[in-house]
């Protein structure tokens, strides 16, 4: 498979599913800090439930790039064994978690984006990766749900829940769009039809699908995208602190199998 | 928009369904086509949507299930009566085998002379 693509493509299409990869990780590790104390039980179950499912599209998605890669690196090596400068996740997921309000706020942002993204990998020249899609979507169907759910209650409700949710809405606003904003090797990945549409494409039926539901909720529509072209770098304390808690076991001894 | 705190919301007294109040649900889950829905337990929830979340959450998550039904409890409609379900005198007669006829009619039959008619086909 990876000896037939040039090497332009091999290169956009692995720092794709990095990209990927790490967003999924990086969500799914941060959302796991609430098993245990969730708002309610079935909130902790369904959270959790969320987060694992995250975890396990990560590690598809790392395994896919160990395979391209080839490199003698597997799925553990790609998760665990980066400093944080050396992750790839979208800004918006540099966020810590918050209050239940915040992380619901980025479940949905990040969850309708990743969806229109999935969407548009679905068809995607690379077969591995369209299969891998087309089960990830299956289960991320649940995940957009679960987020639209709790979006909109949370923003029916008069008082401290609406409150909470319009503020996290404006500190994440801004970052909301790093998930789709375009990567370094773009153009290789649209000449290679990887997705079906350029990734600024992406980022407006994003946003398009997102405004008949912000309009109903009276809420204001996102601000553009700061800083785009470090979408996916300079990581926050926030992070750097995730990376600590996410590596401790792994650092540990970085041969034991758990 | 005010500044105070939401009201306890985790009261598990029945209501007309609010929207607010958690209140619990009964979760019947089928195990594969075909098969009776069976009672699986119960998840709190403020309504039906979430309810039915839950319910898959609990217990449908590790594929356990291929159909789940949630019931407000509240609508469920009980009968306890034991008067009505266990009434103190002989019904045995209602049950398949609890009154037998064959002895009694060959008997009768025998008594009155008569054969036993054949049997017709169709």
């Amino acid at each position: 498979m990876a000896v037939d693509l040039l090497p332009a493509t091999k290169n956009a299409l692995a720092l794709l599913l990095l990209a990927m990869a790490d967003d999924e990780f990086v969500i799914g590790f941060s959302d796991s800090e609430w098993t245990g104390i969730a708002p309610i039980l079935e909130e902790d179950v369904a959270i959790s439930s969320l987060a694992q499912d995250e975890l396990g599209h990560a590690q598809a998605l790392y395994r896919l790039l160990a395979e391209l890669v080839a490199d003698g690196r597997d799925a553990d090596n790609f998760a665990y064994d980066r400093p944080p400068e050396g992750y790839y996740h979208a800004r918006l997921l540099d966020h810590p978690r918050g209050d239940w309000a915040n992380t619901i706020v980025r479940r949905f942002l990040y969850d309708t984006a990743d969806a229109v993204r999935l969407e548009a990998l679905a068809a995607s020249s690379h077969q591995p990766l369209a299969e891998l899609v087309a089960k990830i979507r299956r289960e991320e169907r649940y995940h957009v749900m679960h987020a639209t759910t709790w979006f909109e209650r949370l923003a029916t409700a008069d008082g401290e829940p609406r409150r909470r949710l319009l503020q996290a809405l404006e500190r994440m606003g801004p970052d909301a769009g790093t998930v789709l904003s375009p990567l370094p090797t773009e153009l290789a990945l649209e000449m290679a039809g990887i997705a079906d549409a350029p990734f600024p494409e992406l980022e407006r039926r994003w946003r398009a699908s997102l405004a008949p539901l912000f309009d109903r909720l009276r809420l204001p529509a996102l601000p553009p995208t700061r800083d785009t072209e470090h979408a996916r770098t300079a990581h926050s304390d926030a992070f750097r602190w995730l990376h600590e808690e996410f590596t401790s076991v792994r650092r540990l001894d970085p041969e034991a199998t758990w | 928009m005010t500044d105070t705190p939401p009201e306890d919301r985790t009261t598990t007294e029945a209501t007309d369904g609010d929207g607010h109040t958690l209140e619990p649900w009964e979760v019947f889950r089928q195990e594969k086509e075909g098969d009776p829905m069976r009672h699986g337990g119960s998840v709190m929830a403020p309504d039906a949507q979430l309810a039915v979340h839950y319910a898959r959450e609990m217990y449908g998550r590790r594929q356990e299930s291929v159909r789940l039904w949630v019931v407000r409890r509240s609508d469920v409609h009980e009968l306890e009566d034991q008067d009505l379900l266990q009434p103190p005198l002989d019904r045995s007669f209602k049950k398949p085998g609890g009154y037998v006829m064959r002895d009694k009619l060959a008997a009768a039959r025998e008594r009155s002379g008569q054969a036993k008619p054949k049997a017709r086909s169709k």
